[in-house]
């Protein structure tokens, strides 16, 4: 079995995010995104099970790829990526465009990602990516059952529901339902001597353009200038005063 | 602009984020029809003021790529230009694919959306809704998936006055087994006038039982922020923020909640905001129309006991 997992690099998520045209800034030293973090945890426990080759892939700019180092170091066997700068403020389409292709390039049986990034939040990709491949979708799986075969639990809108993992698809994994292991210092070491080839657009069939032109970002005051108190053991009175007055009770 | 609403059903109802769409279109007079995918039995999703179809399959079968192949013909067909749906599970499984299908980038998260000479302009919030990003869409046919509640539900007469056309399976359907439809006891988070939401502040899951017996009190829904619920103190439906729910009740209090981007998007609508928490540099503060700056632990007790 191979399994191609996505992992995206983005600005460090303790800043705020940045645009510039319409676009995310992206600084030459990116992290892993922690949502990645769940479907590279499940990609390894598919792993342990059918002993399968396990690829990072990943659409990136031209950088340190600290992130990809962050992604190996949980431990899958490579690195696909594709490096290019005119793929920066990329839409969904592209990206996924992209990624089958890299999935394809890997010969991936099954293709995992997080369910949305923490900076672009499309979510869609993964949707997108299991059409491109003309393989079954399951998406938000949120609990993985591994014994004689694998088992997924999907979130519903009214609940959850259960299907079995098939040869081929692409599964997308919210963060909840596994743990991410954290890499020791081994893992950290042998990180650095696993293969990254890096390839560039030219290298892939791609053939999607940007559908949207940016017009503006607005600011809109969100200062609201309410009242603020430092409690000092009555402030609940205030919290039922105000409940009255606005007749919640 | 001729137009579809792709709609979804919560235990046999339109879901209140298919209604809201509806809403919009018939305020901005879009010449719209309706397809709505479930698989349970349906009743009321039909109206004599738009033609409404329902895609059923069957609920042992995950079939939304089938459903889709259903949709893509029917777009065909119609020359829809616009396609509108919700930005939950099952609308942006349906929206993907259909967006490779017509080789187009959906929108996502959209909160708001312009016609002005057949031309579409979108509008996300962006920054925990301190900003507004704005786009041009520039595609012979687009596609929307848009936030729930980003447009207030008008009136709608609902009758039995629909198609049902019965969707079967494909090449990338799976067999489905043991489904669970979780108990929803209590006010819903949606629909609540009033929202009580914990956060980290909290310190334990064995708190959370305050917040229990104060949303009794109350006759409030419970909330909670993305690090609780992936720390398992909540169910994951329970989650309100980017990635969970949205919700714009008349009071929101949110007990020891710091308010990052990432929870404020899914609050910050609310009319009343009333935040308790230690750090006085909170950023739900910014939000709040009244700020307790304080442990939520003493004040949520006093609440109890008082109301």
């Amino acid at each position: 079995m191979k399994i191609a997992v996505c992992a995206k690099q983005i600005p460090d998520p303790a800043n705020p995010i940045e645009y510039s045209s319409g676009n995310v800034v992206r600084p030459e030293e990116q992290v892993l995104d922690d949502t990645d973090r769940y479907g590279i945890e499940v990609a390894l426990l598919l792993k342990e099970k059918f002993d399968a080759e396990v690829t990072v892939i990943s659409m990136t700019n031209v950088g340190t790829e600290k992130g990809i180092q962050q992604a190996l170091q949980m431990g899958p066997d490579k690195a696909l990526i594709l490096e290019d700068e005119s793929l920066v403020g990329s839409n969904s389409l592209m990206t996924s465009n992209v990624l089958s292709e890299l999935a394809k390039r890997v010969d991936a049986d099954i293709v995992i990602f997080g369910t949305e990034s923490t900076d672009g939040y499309s979510g869609v990709v993964p949707q997108q990516v299991s059409r491109i491949l003309n393989v079954p979708c399951i998406s938000y799986v949120k609990n993985i059952e591994i014994d004689n075969d694998v088992t997924l639990t999907r979130q519903t809108i009214e609940g959850s529901e259960k299907v079995k993992l098939p040869e081929k698809c692409v599964i997308s994994v919210t963060a909840s339902g596994v743990e991410p292991r954290y890499p020791n210092f081994k893992d950290i070491m042998a990180a650095k001597n696993k293969d990254v080839e890096i390839i560039s657009k030219n290298d892939i069939n791609f053939e999607i353009e940007q559908n949207m032109n940016f017009i503006e970002i607005k600011d809109i005051a969100t200062n609201k200038q309410g009242e603020k108190i430092t409690d000092e053991g009555e402030a609940y009175q205030l919290i039922i005063d105000k409940l009255k007055e606005i007749k919640a009770v | 602009m001729k137009t579809l609403i792709i709609g979804e059903l919560v235990n046999t109802k339109l879901s209140s984020g298919t209604l809201e769409i509806i809403s919009k279109a018939k305020e901005l007079h879009l010449d719209f029809s309706v397809l709505i995918v479930g698989n349970s039995e349906a009743s009321n999703i039909g109206s004599d003021d738009f033609q409404s179809t329902y895609l059923k399959s069957s609920p042992n079968k995950l079939n939304l790529s089938s459903c889709s192949n259903e949709i893509k013909q029917i777009i065909e067909e119609n020359e829809i230009k616009l396609v509108l749906s919700n930005s939950s599970y099952i609308g942006r499984d349906i929206i993907a694919f259909l967006s490779v299908d017509f080789k187009t980038s959906p929108v996502s998260n959209v909160n708001n959306f312009l016609l002005n000479n057949n031309e579409i302009t979108t509008i996300n919030s962006i920054n925990g809704g301190e900003s507004e990003y704005m786009s041009l869409l520039k595609s012979e046919i687009n596609f929307l998936l848009i936030r729930p509640k980003s447009f207030d539900q008008a009136d709608i007469s609902l009758n039995d006055n629909f198609k049902t056309k019965d969707i079967t399976e494909n090449d990338n359907s799976l067999e489905v087994f043991e489904i669970h439809i979780e108990e929803k006891s209590g006010p819903q988070l949606e629909e609540s006038n009033i929202v009580i939401s914990a956060g980290r502040g909290m310190v334990d899951v064995g708190n959370l039982s305050l917040i229990e017996e104060l949303a009794s009190k109350l006759n409030a829904a419970i909330g909670g922020t993305r690090a609780i619920v992936d720390a398992g103190w909540m169910p994951y439906s329970n989650q309100v923020g980017q990635t969970g729910k949205t919700v714009k009740p008349d009071v929101y209090i949110a007990c020891g909640i710091s308010g990052a981007t990432q929870h404020q998007v899914g609050m910050k609508d609310s009319k009343y905001i009333i935040a308790i928490n230690k750090d006085e540099e909170a950023p739900i503060f910014q939000i709040a129309d009244l700020g307790i700056i304080g442990d939520t632990l003493s004040v949520i007790p006093k609440l109890i006991e008082n109301l």
